[in-house]
C-alpha cells in the first residue's frame, strides 16, 4: 500500500518546487547533540532552501477546536515552531501554549509507530496491508447498523470523505462526541438569538458581564478572544476602557482578569441573571412585559439571599450595565454544567435582548456554504447514545478516531465494559491511549505536521470591513516535512484505502487523500475564489501558500427572540449532609480534556492561577479548608456517589466555600511518558446527572465530601511559601483605579 | 583576560552606563544606536503563558520534571507570577488576580555583571546583559545578586544525561543557538539570535532597524499582544513612543513623574530602587472601582 504514501517530494511537486532531487530528511533521527547536524544536504540543495534560512508553511493548528491558522517554521527540512498566520481573522498571528506544543505533539517520542494488532493480552505489530485487509474481513457480512464511529468534532475533506465510506457501509452511526462541549451554549443561543454560534464582539463592548465563560482559557476560540479583549482594554477606543465582570464559582483564567469577580453559589447563575433583570427595571430600565412577568419575582433580597452575591453588588451592576452600553453578557460552563444548565443559559440570554445588545455586540455569523465540510459539532450526549447502543450489543464494528471516552467518560456509565462488548474496535491513534488500549485494531495516525485536512472552524471569526457579515472560511492543514516514523498515515489516506474496499472504481483516480483533496478544490476553483480561466497549478499553488481560503458564505442572521416564557429555575436546596460540597470539574487552557497530556511543555507550564505543576489538585476555600482542619500539601480524597481521588490540596481564594474544584486531563493511565501516572482522573467519579432539555452531562453537578488521608507533599509549584504575596514591596505587580489614571491618551 | 584588565574595563564602563562620573544620565556616551528595550501591559496580560511556552520553543529550553522543578530548578526564563491582593483576612480574590511576566529585565546597570568573576556576564553594545556560555565557570553568584531571581543555572546535562529531548523530540531544537550544558548558567537574551539577525539584516540593507524586523518569540506568541520590543533610541519606534509617553526614563532610578502630585501615568519598572537600571518597563493593572 505504499502507493498512499505521501512523499516529501510529491509535496514539494505540488508547491511547485518539484523537479530537483530532493534531499531533505527529516526522519532518520538526527541529533543535533550527535554532531550530525547536517539534515539537509549541502550539495543538492532544493532552489527554495537556503541552510540557516527559515521557510514558512501555512497551515491549522490541531490542538483544539478554535482552528488557528499557523505557520511552520521550517529549516532544513525540519518543522521548528508554529507561529501564527497574521493574515488569519481568527487568531492575527497570535497563538496559545497550546497550540506552540503542537509540535512536541509532532515529535512526541510516544507515537505510535506502526499498526498493533491485539488479540487477547497480547499485541504484535502488523503490515498495514494485513491491518486494512483485517478490517475488510470484520466488515464483510456486517450489517451497516451494526457498524459505528466515533470522532471528534470534525469538518472539511476528511469528513467528507468519511461520510462517503459510511455511506458505503450503510451506517448511520456517526457518534461526534467531545468531552468538553459548548453543547448547551449552541441550543441556548439558537433559541435566543438565532443562531447556535453567533459573533461575539467584546471588542466593541463597553461592559462584558462573562457568567463563568473563560474567553481567555479554554472557551470556544481563545486566541482570537484574547485580541478582541486586548480592544476592549484600550483606554484611548472611542468606548474607553471596557469593564470585566466575572460571575462563576470557581475563578477561571477569564475571572482573574476581571475588575470583579462574583463567587456565585454552585448553579444560581439564573437566578442571579433574573435578579439583575430586576434591579435593572428597579433602575428604571425598561423591561419587556414577557421577561418583567418572570423576573419581577426575583427581587434583590431573594436574589441575594438564593446566589450568596450581596444586594449591594447586585445594584452596582445593574446600575453600570444600565449606563455603560452596549455592553455583552456571556453564559459558559459554570453556568451551563447542571440539570437546570439550559435554563440557567436562557435566562441569561435575557440579559441581553433587555440590555438591546443582539446585533450590536452579538452579530450574526456566516456558515460555508458547502455542507460536506460544515463543521459537525460534538457533545457529550452523543457518547450516551453510544454508550447505550453498546451496552445493547448493538454494534460489531466500532472506529474511534480523535478521542478518548474510555478516558472521559464517567465511571458511572461503564464505557470501557461496554465498548468491550463490540466484537472488533479500531482506533486511529497517535498514542496508545485509554481508548486505543482498549481497541483491537491501532492504526497509526501522521501528526497535523505531517497530513493533508481541510479544516473549517465552528466560530466563525471575520476580518474587519465590508462583506464581513457573509464571510466564511476554510483551512489548510498541509505537511511541512517528512514524515517522523516512516510507517505512520494520515487520516484521509486510511479512510481512502479503505474506501476503495468497498468502491474501488469510485476512487481509482485518486491515488492517494492528497490527489482527492486537490481535485475537490480545483473542482470547486471558481467558489473558492479563483476564476474560471486559471491555471489549476497555480491556482491550487496559491491557495495552498496562503493557507485561508476566504468563501462567500450563508450570512446568518440573530433576533432579539430571546423569550422568558416556560423559563423555570429551580430554588436552590440545602446540600445533602453527606456530600456537602460541590464539584466543579476545572477546564484550563492547556490541559483540556486531556488529549495533550503528553506534551511536556504543558505539564511544565504551570497553571495560571494555581502555579501547581505536573500533578492535579483541589482547590479549596480557605474557610473552608480552616472547618476541615486542611493545609496546604495535605493528600486528601474527594468522594462522590460514583467515585473517588485522592489529590493534593490548594487553598485557593478564588472559589465559593460550597464548592471545590479539580482539573481534568490528568491522570492518565497509558497515553506516554510524560502523561501517564501524572495526577488524577476526576472525570471517572462524575454523577451521570444530565441537562433536562439537551441531555449534556451536567459537569458541576456532583457532591462530594473530603477526608484527610493523613498524608501530605510540598506543593511542586512555581510560586514560593508565601503564595502569592508581594511582600509589602510596593513595585512589583502594581495595580492602580481606573479613576485615577488617564488612559485616553496613551500610545 | 587579566584581572586587573578586567576591573579596569568594567570601571571605565560603569562610569557611562548608564551614568557618568557625577552621576549624570549620558545618552551621548551609549556605544551603539541600538538599545533594545521592552514594555508589557499589565492590564492587557491575561496570564495565559503562551509567551513562557513560546520561550521553551525558542530557545531550547529543557523541560525538568516535577522533582527538579520541586527544587527550584525549573529552566523558564519567562515566568509568569501570580500575586493576590492582600486584606485583613488573607488574600482577596475580588477583583482578580494579578499576572507579572517575569524574564531578565536586561539591567543597564545589571547587578549580576559586577560578581562575576571571570566576565562571563557582560554588557552588549546594543544594551543586552548578555552571558557567555563558555565563559561561565559556574560560580552562579550573578544569580545570587540577580534581584529578579531569573537566571537558571544548568545543573544537570540535560541535553544528554538527564535526555531532557528524547528522539526523536530533539529534532524540534533550534538551530539558531545552543544547547546548554552542566555547569553554566542562563537567563533571557532578548531572543538575541532574532535581534542580531534583524540587525545584520538592516545593516546589509544600509537603513536602521524597524520594528518590522524584529519580534521576540514571547511578543509574537502573545495573543493580547501585551508586549512591545524594539529599539529605544529610535523614537519611532513603538517602544520608544510608550516609554516616552509615560515618561519613564532609562537612565534615572527616581522619575520625576512620581515626584509629582497627581501623577496619572501607569508606566513603572519593577524594583526601579535598587537601581539597575532595568529595560523593561511595565504598564499598571487598571481597575475598575465603580463596580
Ligand atoms: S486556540 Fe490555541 S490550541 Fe486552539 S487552535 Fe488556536 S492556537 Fe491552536
Ligand atoms: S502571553 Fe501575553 S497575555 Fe499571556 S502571560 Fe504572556 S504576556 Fe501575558
Ligand atoms: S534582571 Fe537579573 S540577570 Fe537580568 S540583567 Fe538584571 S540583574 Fe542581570
Amino acid at each position: 500500500m505504499t502507493e498512499n504514501d505521501f512523499s516529501r517530494r510529491d509535496f514539494l511537486k505540488v508547491l511547485g518546487w518539484g523537479g530537483t532531487a530532493v534531499a531533505l530528511s527529516g526522519c532518520g533521527n538526527t541529533s543535533i547533540q550527535d554532531g550530525q547536524e547536517t539534515v539537509t544536504s549541502y550539495v543538492t540543495l532544493p532552489s527554495y532552501v537556503t541552510p540557516s534560512i527559515s521557510n514558512y508553511f501555512n497551515s491549522t493548528c490541531a490542538q483544539c477546536d478554535a482552528g488557528c491558522n499557523i505557520m511552520g517554521r521550517v529549516r532544513e527540512g525540519r518543522v521548528l515552531k508554529a507561529e501564527g498566520n497574521p493574515n488569519s481573522p481568527i487568531n492575527r498571528g497570535r497563538m496559545c501554549g497550546l497550540g506552540l506544543s503542537g509540535v512536541q505533539a509532532h515529535y512526541n517520542p510516544d507515537r505510535v509507530r506502526e499498526p498493533l494488532l491485539r488479540t487477547g493480552d497480547k499485541g504484535e505489530t502488523i503490515t498495514w496491508d494485513k491491518a486494512l485487509g483485517l478490517i475488510n474481513e470484520k466488515l464483510n457480512g456486517t450489517k451497516g447498523t451494526e457498524i459505528a464511529f466515533v470522532t471528534g468534532g470534525m469538518s472539511g475533506h476528511v469528513q467528507a470523505l468519511l461520510g462517503n465510506y459510511m455511506d458505503e457501509l450503510g451506517s448511520k452511526n456517526h457518534f461526534s462526541y467531545e468531552a468538553i462541549s459548548p453543547a448547551v451554549l449552541r441550543a441556548a443561543n439558537k433559541k435566543a438569538y438565532g443562531e447556535s454560534m453567533p459573533r461575539y464582539r467584546i471588542d466593541k463592548a463597553r461592559v462584558v458581564v462573562s457568567f463563568g465563560a473563560d474567553f481567555l482559557g479554554a472557551w470556544v476560540s481563545p486566541v482570537h478572544f484574547s485580541q478582541q479583549y486586548a480592544q476592549f482594554r484600550k483606554g484611548s477606543r472611542p468606548e474607553g476602557r471596557g469593564v470585566l465582570v466575572q460571575i462563576e464559582p470557581k475563578m477561571t483564567l477569564t475571572g482573574a482578569n476581571a475588575d470583579r469577580w462574583i463567587a456565585v453559589r454552585p448553579g444560581t447563575e439564573g437566578v442571579l441573571a433574573l435578579g439583575i433583570i430586576n434591579a435593572l427595571g428597579k433602575a428604571g430600565l425598561s423591561i419587556p412585559a414577557d421577561i418583567a412577568a418572570v423576573s419581577h419575582e426575583y427581587t434583590t433580597e431573594r436574589t441575594s439571599k438564593e446566589t450568596d452575591v450581596s444586594a449591594e453588588q447586585i445594584e452596582k451592576l445593574a446600575a453600570l450595565l444600565k449606563e455603560r452600553t452596549p455592553s455583552l453578557v456571556l453564559a459558559g460552563g459554570a453556568a451551563e454544567g447542571y440539570a437546570h444548565g439550559s435554563q440557567n443559559a436562557a435566562a441569561i440570554a435575557l440579559l441581553n435582548r433587555v440590555l438591546g445588545n443582539v446585533g450590536k455586540t452579538l452579530e450574526a455569523s456566516a456558515s460555508v456554504p458547502f455542507p460536506q465540510i460544515a463543521p459537525t459539532v460534538g457533545s457529550r450526549s452523543s457518547l450516551i447514545a453510544l454508550n447505550d447502543g453498546l451496552a445493547a450489543g448493538k454494534y460489531k464494528v466500532v472506529f474511534s478516531y480523535g478521542v478518548n471516552p474510555v478516558f472521559s467518560a464517567p465511571a458511572s456509565m461503564k464505557f470501557k465494559d461496554n465498548f468491550a462488548k463490540a466484537d472488533f474496535k479500531v482506533a486511529f491513534a497517535q498514542y496508545m491511549d485509554e481508548t486505543a488500549l482498549a481497541a483491537d485494531l491501532i492504526l497509526p495516525l501522521d501528526s497535523a505536521m505531517e497530513d493533508w485536512a481541510t479544516v473549517v472552524p465552528e466560530y466563525m471569526a471575520a476580518p474587519e470591513g465590508a462583506g464581513s457579515n457573509a464571510y466564511a472560511q476554510m483551512s489548510f492543514r498541509q505537511p511541512m516535512m517528512e514524515k517522523v516514523f516512516p510507517d505512520t498515515r494520515g487520516v484521509g489516506d486510511i479512510l481512502l484505502a479503505l474506501l476503495k474496499q468497498r468502491t474501488a472504481d469510485k476512487y481509482k483516480e485518486f491515488e492517494d487523500f492528497y490527489s482527492y483533496l486537490r481535485s475537490a478544490v480545483l473542482k470547486n476553483k471558481v467558489a473558492l475564489g479563483g476564476k474560471a480561466g486559471d491555471d489549476d497549478e497555480v491556482f491550487w499553488n496559491e491557495t495552498l501558500s496562503k493557507g485561508i481560503v476566504p468563501l462567500k458564505g450563508i450570512a446568518g442572521s440573530v433576533s432579539a427572540k430571546a423569550s422568558a416564557a416556560g423559563l423555570k429555575l429551580p430554588v436552590p436546596t440545602d446540600a445533602d449532609p453527606s456530600y456537602p460540597l460541590r464539584l466543579i470539574p476545572a477546564v484550563s487552557a492547556s490541559m483540556r480534556d486531556g488529549r495533550n497530556a503528553n506534551e511536556p511543555w504543558l505539564q511544565e507550564s504551570p497553571d495560571p492561577l494555581t502555579t501547581i505543576v505536573w500533578d492535579s489538585w483541589v482547590e479549596i476555600n480557605p474557610k473552608t479548608a480552616a472547618k476541615l482542619g486542611i493545609v496546604e500539601g495535605d493528600i486528601v480524597e474527594v468522594t462522590s456517589k460514583s467515585g473517588s481521588i485522592k489529590t493534593q490540596a490548594y487553598l485557593f481564594p478564588g472559589i465559593h466555600p460550597d464548592a471545590v474544584s479539580v482539573p481534568v486531563g490528568y491522570g492518565h493511565e497509558a497515553m506516554g511518558r510524560y502523561a501517564r501516572g501524572v495526577g488524577a482522573n476526576v472525570f471517572g467519579m462524575l454523577d451521570s446527572v444530565f441537562d433536562k432539555e439537551t441531555g449534556e452531562l451536567a459537569l458541576n453537578e456532583t457532591s462530594v465530601k473530603i477526608s484527610k488521608t493523613g498524608q501530605r507533599v510540598i506543593i511542586v509549584k512555581e510560586e514560593g511559601p508565601v503564595g502569592g504575596s508581594q511582600a509589602g514591596k510596593p513595585k512589583i505587580a502594581v495595580q492602580v483605579s481606573a479613576d485615577k489614571v488617564d488612559l485616553s491618551k496613551e500610545v | 583576560m587579566s584581572v586587573s584588565n578586567l576591573l579596569e574595563n568594567w570601571s571605565k564602563f560603569r562610569h557611562t552606563h548608564p551614568v557618568d562620573d557625577k552621576g549624570i544620565p549620558d545618552w551621548e556616551a551609549y556605544p551603539s544606536d541600538i538599545k533594545w528595550a521592552m514594555s508589557i501591559d499589565l492590564d492587557a496580560c491575561t496570564g495565559c503563558n503562551a509567551c513562557s511556552v513560546a520561550c521553551y520553543a525558542e530557545n531550547n529550553l529543557p523541560v525538568v520534571g516535577k522533582d527538579k522543578y520541586s527544587h527550584g530548578q525549573a529552566m523558564h526564563w519567562m515566568r509568569v507570577e501570580r500575586y493576590w491582593d492582600e486584606g485583613d483576612n488573607g488574600f482577596q480574590a475580588e477583583q482578580g488576580a494579578r499576572f507579572l511576566p517575569m524574564m531578565c529585565q536586561q539591567c543597564e546597570a545589571a547587578p549580576c555583571e559586577t560578581v562575576c568573576p571571570v566576565g562571563a556576564t557582560n554588557h552588549t553594545e546594543d544594551g543586552l546583559n548578555s552571558q557567555i556560555y563558555n565563559r561561565c565557570i559556574g560560580s552562579r553568584y550573578c544569580s545570587a545578586n540577580c534581584p529578579y531571581k531569573v537566571r537558571y543555572f544548568n545543573w544537570y546535562n540535560y541535553p544528554e544525561q538527564e535526555n531532557a529531548w528524547p528522539a526523536p523530540l530533539n529534532q524540534q531544537l533550534n538551530p539558531d543557538l545552543t544547547v546548554r550544558t552542566k555547569g553554566v548558567m542562563e537567563k533571557c537574551t532578548f531572543c538575541k539570535q532574532r535581534t542580531y539577525t534583524a540587525r545584520n539584516n538592516a545593516k546589509t540593507e544600509g537603513r536602521p532597524v524597524q520594528d518590522s524586523d524584529v519580534q521576540t518569540a514571547c511578543q509574537e506568541a502573545c495573543p493580547a499582544g501585551a508586549i512591545t520590543f524594539g529599539n529605544l533610541h529610535n523614537p519611532e519606534s513603538q517602544v520608544a513612543k510608550q516609554w516616552q509617553s509615560q515618561q519613564v526614563d532609562l537612565i534615572k532610578d527616581i522619575q520625576e513623574k512620581d515626584e509629582k502630585e497627581g501623577n496619572r501615568l501607569r508606566g513603572y519598572r519593577v524594583l526601579e530602587e535598587l537601581r539597575p537600571y532595568p529595560s523593561v518597563m511595565y504598564l499598571e493593572r487598571v481597575r475598575e472601582s465603580a463596580v
